[in-house]
């Protein structure tokens, strides 16, 4: 009967129009509408990994492992993007600006609560919340082969003898590594200077070549050397020896309480919510439950904290208030 | 034996052949861009490694690090913006030389000192790894300082006509390079608050902006004149027999310079080129040509920036510590890979480490080749219109200074020292030595206060510390060479004036 459309006009033709047009929004609408309601899955979209590092260093690394098992093991798109400067605070205002909606994580490590208290970070601990903390590395007393320390009491011992005699280095001021070494001295009672070094390597390099005594230092960074056994760990910061180096003490069995870790996590901006952030939780478990991820851990000589939302909250807290009070006495605030 | 054997199967099989060839083509765009570097190179590169076998990745890797520390220097002779940092010794008589209408003079005596440069640094890796490195391990806190310095002393040289105005613009330059967290207190200075400067003033934007920025603006200035383009010829690139017996002596020296200071981390091939350029000078018949396109201008520089690939690579093999920013994405690379670079290395994985030894040697030769095929198509850029060149310059500077940390803060401080440059231009400031101090300024400074803390505040450390007194020793000769010239140029003119 409706033989050629283009002929019928009229009123009735702009009815149906309209009817059409309305039922094919309605229809759309709720097409676009179906996937959040029946899904809600988070991710809908790519999510971008902000790495507050370069490319190529040891949280890059993690951040771009982390991406690659997000893919392949949470079926998510990721993109990597590094946004280095100002101590990661240019990473963590990039985070800021955007909406807590889950879609930017910040990769992150330990260096925060330092860069906090020493106000080189303009932000607060409450800007973030802080959901996975996934790697995390020690210190250690490194010396060179040839020296006549074999423990940390003997190092102690000989401080207190002579102060300031050895000299003490390595990476960064008023940082994580120097932060250990206050400790040492709170409980030794001795007095050391910190000669500091702007690359961890430097820090490997200035050992070797006799010029620093002592230094504290990640044993990775030193690891053929500590391997070879051209360094010799004094003291390592775990709780217990690290599967890694089964042959170097730790500070607790010399009867040191000393235990530190500069960790590297993930974190969202404050106001997230819950829903999102249990999304990425249970993405997070799928990486660190695949074997990849152990094998990975293993061949980067990474320790596995991880530390859900309330425990690294709790644990970064409390670092910040006692680093600021070790940055106070080291003369780095007023 | 074995090792070596395998590593070249690796290298001279068809894969080995296509990534090095791939990475000299794309070394060589990334460099002549202002802004990506090597380093902004290999990170852009690192994902697509992964599924690589290890020793493909660092063939690859070797091979765009070589060809991008080369490729910076097309841009720096034939448009006076140089892609790299190491590329800025070049740009002064690359430039010159070019404007005389010999740019392709001046395109083959780069990419023939480069290859020299890249073949001899990757033979001192090969056959002294060992040795280099413990040479390294000698140089401290004082020794460091004094290399610095040194490297401060070729400022004259640089200075063009007045050395007032080199001096000044090096006190810019020492000036700016005090911005940022204090090296040994932590704590920052002159940021006014901007966490964008915390870093210091990020040294591409001063690069970008002096050279590359105030170049396109001068450049639109002359097209708005409608002065008429010097004659190029362009041709093969096959260097002359007059102007190998002309150069390859800085390129040999250059090349051991660029060896030496590529071993140091922190130095590199940024104060190589200009202590290579400044000794070429020192020792030529004709120092006055410098500036106004000398070929050993532009042949010292060059073989020394390529040169210190091969020095770089030597702490990072031998020790297991990365020279340079670059090495540092080469060694996450391999660690991505589950291998830690380091002595221990030669024994667990031979053929990947002789791939990397040879991969330096080889990878040069290919650049050599690509460069040829190329550069005869690239020189024909300055047959442009001025004003096309000032848009595609502006372009590339402002994408490389976001490259730089994706920040658009970058950009805004590029383009002001474009201003700055383009000012300093009209009232003939050279803008070499701003860029030379402002490498040199945090190497120096931290160095010596580190020096000094070690010491206690000691000064006899600069005296007791052998490194230290060979490199005063060194700066003070530096010194006084162009002094005693001048003053027996002027003792011989009042001579005949009497």
């Amino acid at each position: 009967m409706n033989a050629r459309p283009s002929e019928t006009t009229g009123p009735r033709r702009i009815a149906a129009f309209v009817r059409n047009a309305v039922a094919a929004v309605c229809l759309a609408a709720g097409a676009m509408a179906l996937p959040q309601i029946a899904a809600a899955e988070f991710p809908e979209k790519p999510v971008t990994l902000v790495v507050w590092s370069g490319a190529g260093g040891t949280l890059d690394t993690y951040g771009r492992k982390l991406a690659e098992l997000l893919e392949r093991e949470g079926g998510w798109t990721v993109k990597v993007d590094n946004r280095p400067g100002g101590s990661g605070a240019v990473g963590l205002s990039q985070i800021v600006t955007q909406p807590a909606d889950g879609y930017s994580i910040l990769v992150l490590t330990g260096t925060l609560t330092f860069g906090i208290a020493q106000g080189l970070i303009p932000f607060k601990l409450e800007d973030l919340r802080l959901l996975r903390a996934m790697q995390s590395e020690p210190s250690s007393l490194a010396v060179a082969k040839d020296s006549p320390l074999q423990s940390v009491d003997d190092f102690v011992a000989y401080m207190k003898e002579n102060p300031n005699g050895l000299k003490v280095g390595g990476h960064s001021s008023g940082g994580f590594h120097q932060y250990m070494l206050y400790q040492m001295m709170q409980q030794g009672g001795f007095e050391s200077g910190w000669i500091p070094h702007d690359a961890s390597g430097k820090v490997t390099l200035a050992l070797l070549g006799d010029h620093i005594d002592a230094a504290m230092m990640t044993p990775s960074t030193g690891l053929s050397q500590v391997q070879s056994g051209d360094f010799r760990l004094l003291g390592v910061t775990t709780a217990e020896r690290s599967p890694f180096l089964p042959d170097a003490p730790t500070f607790k069995e010399q009867g040191y309480d000393i235990e530190g870790a500069i960790w590297r996590g993930i974190a969202v901006k404050a106001g997230t919510p819950d829903d999102v952030v249990a999304s990425i939780q249970t993405a997070i478990d799928k990486v660190t439950a695949s074997e990849e991820w152990k094998t990975f851990q293993q061949e980067q000589f990474q320790d596995s904290p991880n530390w859900g939302e309330a425990e690294f909250t709790e644990r970064t807290r409390k670092d910040l208030e006692a680093q600021a009070e070790f940055l106070k006495s080291a003369g780095f605030l007023q | 034996m074995d090792g070596i054997i395998q590593s070249l199967g690796v290298i001279f099989s068809l894969s080995g052949i296509a990534v090095l060839l791939i990475g000299a083509l794309l070394g060589m765009v990334i460099g002549a861009l202002p802004g990506l570097g090597p380093s902004i190179g290999l990170s852009l590169l690192i994902p697509f490694t992964y599924t690589m076998s290890p020793e493909l990745s660092m063939l690859l890797m070797i091979s765009l690090y070589t060809s991008a520390e080369y490729g910076g220097s097309i841009s720096a002779i034939l448009l006076s913006t140089p892609g790299t940092a190491a590329a800025a010794a070049t740009a002064i008589d690359g430039y010159a030389m070019a404007q005389k209408g010999k740019a392709n003079e001046a395109i083959s005596i780069s990419l023939t000192a480069s290859t020299v440069g890249g073949v001899l640094g990757g033979l001192a890796l090969l056959l002294l790894a060992m040795p280099l490195a413990s040479l390294a391990l000698q140089f401290g806190p004082a020794g460091y300082f004094a290399v610095g310095l040194f490297g401060l002393t070729s400022v004259a040289a640089l200075a063009g006509g007045s050395l007032v105005k080199g001096l000044l613009g090096a006190g810019l330059g020492l000036a700016l390079a005090t911005v940022g967290i204090d090296p040994i207190a932590g704590t920052p200075r002159f940021t006014f608050g901007q966490f964008e400067l915390y870093e210091g003033v990020p040294f591409l934007a001063a690069l970008i902006g002096l050279f590359a920025v105030s170049e396109a603006i001068s450049l639109a200035e002359k097209q708005a004149r409608k002065k008429p383009l010097g004659k190029t010829r362009v041709g093969h690139v096959f260097l002359s027999l007059g102007l190998w017996k002309e150069t390859w002596r800085s390129m040999l020296s250059g090349s051991v310079i660029g060896t030496l200071l590529g071993i140091l981390p922190g130095v590199g091939g940024n104060i190589a080129c200009w202590v290579a350029r400044d000794y070429a000078r020192a020792r030529d018949k004709n120092p006055e040509e410098y500036g106004k396109g000398a070929a050993n201008g532009i042949a010292a520089p060059e073989a020394s920036n390529n040169a210190t690939v091969g020095g770089a690579l030597v702490p990072l093999l031998a020790l297991g510590v990365p020279g340079s920013p670059t090495t540092a994405i080469m060694m996450g690379a391999l660690i991505m890979h589950g291998l830690h670079p380091g002595p221990q290395l030669f024994t667990e994985e031979p053929t990947l480490v002789y791939a990397i030894l040879f991969g330096v040697i080889i990878a040069s030769l290919v650049q050599y080749l690509v460069g040829s095929l190329f550069l005869p198509i690239m020189a024909r850029t300055v047959l442009l219109p001025e004003g096309v060149i000032a848009a595609g310059i502006m372009a590339f500077a402002v994408l490389g200074a976001f490259a730089i940390r994706n920040l658009m803060f970058d950009v805004w401080l590029t383009l002001g020292f474009g201003l700055l440059g383009y000012v300093m231009k009209k009232l003939s400031f050279p803008v070499a030595p701003v860029i030379l101090a402002m490498v040199l300024g945090y190497l120096i400074e931290s160095n010596y206060r580190t020096a000094l803390v070690s010491s206690r505040g000691d000064y006899m450390i600069f005296l007791t510390d052998p490194i230290s007194v060979l490199f005063l020793i060194l700066s003070l000769i530096s010194i006084m060479v162009p002094i005693r010239r001048a003053w027996r140029a002027r003792r011989a003119a009042s001579h005949s004036a009497a």
